[in-house]
């Protein structure tokens, strides 16, 4: 399978020429155009209490869609909102992504649903996560541009930034300077991330956009 | 001892930089064996342990120039470790057990006073609301009242059709035009609306709307008792109860979307909640406040206002025949407490003479009864 991103950062897309017998898990409306010798099958995400489960708490939707070719063809694959996409390869391992940041995966990697803990929720990140494991690429997205990070010590990351982390990544939420500055900064919470392990960022918040919206609303 | 536990591996030479992979405890040190047949080892002696990842209960192996870490989150592995490795990583295990101990303590400690401290902002919030709602509505001019009012009054579906009828309409006027000038606050213009329905109720709106039902005139025995309900209805008007309700609604609903967040949708519910609530039931402190300004009221306009605690005792009376309709009784809460407090207002007042309404009751009354409602049908 070959996989392209497009248009990066602000308005990437994934482009995979499929050939025959091959195939691509994609979360459902993540598909923009595609040829006419793909053949789309719906699916229950995980299963169908998982699938209900991701589409309560994951901010992902119900039913996943797995698209094969018998002759082979082209396929775009998009995400909601402007951004990158970014491409990982697993390889055996495991990996965190946000609510609502998964775009698409090969059909060697299993999804799953993972309680976040209060924690997460008090750092805006939601109480529950996408855990991804196994063999093969996956494909997320986020609001912004994603930069990551190799961790070893200790790093700080404002809330509502954070996508992707590895499991071996700790994470605690803290104040972002003493007292005062933490209210007045703009700053609030901070999740202070420690190594081994890598983290994926993104550029913008959502929070942070909404925020700003509404502010220019009346 | 358990042959294999899940686990990971980072190291440089391989593709990305990590992989997953089973991780086992071999006697010559910590291995693990990666899907694509990478194969790495850490012996014992060279192993530094520490502790992390997410739940802070990842055991992470590495050696001593770091390059290579093999890592599990199982808890038997850490056990494990200690027996395969012979004691020789005992210290830094239990090192590792103290910290995260620690941690787990701290962590518990935050979330705790993070809950205490929104509970806190939550309650405190709330009365400041409370009692910056009251100022706020009493800053507003009265016109504010006056336009809410109108506008409540025209959306309103009433239980009847309006009595237009000169005898019963001009009655009740004479009864609050002679009240009015006992008005705390100035600037109000009390209207009367009498709608003709079985109902013993009477309400106000802000800015001095009254609408009083026809149940409530015929079950009163003198013009004093359907003065004393006025006076009532008209305190509520003049201590602008009914704002007051509005903005505390509003302010808990605004303080709960500061709360959660969103302030987006805060100017639409105003407007429905000072149509709704300013109709209302009122709370029980707006009602004492009313039957003692009531009261006061009464006194003040020379009319006797031992007649309030007789229309509530014949209201009483009745009530047990015909539950539903006395609805001034039950929208105006309690009973027995209420009478007794204002019967204490009344023992308290200065002796005065009393001077009858000039209304005349009994022709109010068969009016009442030759109303278009009351006639059988057909005649």
């Amino acid at each position: 399978m070959q996989a392209e991103i497009h248009d990066r950062p602000s308005f990437a897309n994934i482009r995979v020429h499929l050939e025959p017998g091959e195939e691509i898990v994609a979360e459902a409306d993540a598909m923009a155009s595609m040829s006419s010798s793909i053949e789309m099958k719906t699916q229950w995400s995980g299963g169908f209490v998982n699938g209900i489960l991701k589409r309560l708490f994951g901010g992902e939707s119900m039913f996943v869609n797995r698209f094969s070719t018998p002759s082979g063809g082209d396929i775009v694959l998009t995400q909601a909102f402007p951004g990158d996409i970014q491409c990982l390869e697993l390889n055996g391992n495991t990996m965190f992504l946000q609510p609502g940041a998964f775009i698409a995966c090969e059909s060697g990697v299993k999804l799953g649903l993972g309680w976040a803990g209060l924690r997460m929720f008090i750092a805006r990140e939601g109480l529950f996560r996408l855990k991804v494991s196994g063999k093969g690429r996956i494909w997320f997205g986020a609001y912004g541009g994603i930069f990551q990070r190799e961790i070893d010590s200790e790093y700080i990351v404002d809330t509502g930034h954070l996508v992707a982390y590895e499991p071996t990544i700790g994470i605690r939420v803290a104040m972002a300077g003493g007292l005062f500055s933490s209210f007045f900064s703009g700053e609030g919470l901070v999740t202070r991330v420690s190594g081994p392990g890598r983290i994926y960022m993104q550029s913008r918040s959502f929070d942070g956009l909404a925020a700003w919206t509404n502010s220019h609303l009346y | 001892m358990q042959s294999t536990y899940s686990g990971g591996v980072f190291s440089d030479t391989l593709a990305d930089g990590r992989a997953g992979g089973e991780v086992e405890l071999m006697p010559a040190g910590i291995a693990i064996r990666c899907p694509d047949g990478e194969f790495f080892v850490i012996p014992y002696r060279e192993c530094q342990v520490e502790m992390g990842g997410y739940h802070g209960r990842m055991l992470f192996c590495r050696n001593p120039d770091r390059s290579l870490t093999i890592y599990s989150e199982d808890a038997q592995f850490r056990r494990d470790l200690s027996l395969a490795a012979a004691g020789m990583l005992d210290e830094q295990l239990a090192m590792g057990n103290r910290q995260r101990r620690s941690e787990s303590r701290r962590s518990l400690f935050y979330a705790v006073a993070f809950v205490a401290a929104t509970l806190v902002v939550v309650v405190a919030g709330y009365f400041a609301v409370r009692s910056g709602a009251k100022a706020a509505v009493l800053a507003l001019p009265t016109s504010v009242d006056a336009k809410i009012g109108d506008a409540a009054m025209q959306s309103m579906t009433l239980e009847g059709p309006q009595v237009e009828d000169p005898v019963i309409v001009d009655a009740m006027q004479s009864i609050v035009d002679r009240l009015e000038p006992q008005a705390a606050v100035e600037g109000f213009q009390f209207k009367v609306h009498v709608v003709d329905s079985p109902m013993v109720n009477a309400f106000a709106l802000p800015g001095g709307n009254i609408v009083v039902y026809t149940g409530l005139i015929r079950s009163a025995t003198s013009a004093e008792q359907v003065a004393a309900v006025l006076a009532h209805e008209m305190a509520h008007v003049t201590l602008r109860h009914g704002l007051q309700r509005a903005g505390q609604s509003l302010g808990i609903w605004a303080g709960m979307s500061l709360l959660i967040g969103d302030v987006s949708g805060l100017m639409g519910a105003g407007v429905d909640l000072f149509q709704t609530a300013s109709a209302n039931q009122y709370s029980r402190q707006h009602e004492n406040e009313a039957d003692r300004e009531g009261v006061r009221m009464l006194q003040a306009a020379d009319i006797d206002p031992a007649a309030m605690t007789q229309l509530f005792a014949a209201i009483n009376k009745e009530q047990g025949d015909l539950p539903e309709i006395f609805a001034w009784i039950s929208t105006h809460p309690d009973d027995a407490s209420r009478i007794a407090q204002v019967e204490a207002l009344i023992q308290k007042l200065p002796p005065r003479d009393y001077r009858p309404i000039d209304v005349d009751w009994a022709a109010v009354q068969t009016q009442l009864s030759d109303l278009p409602a009351n006639q059988p049908p057909g005649d």
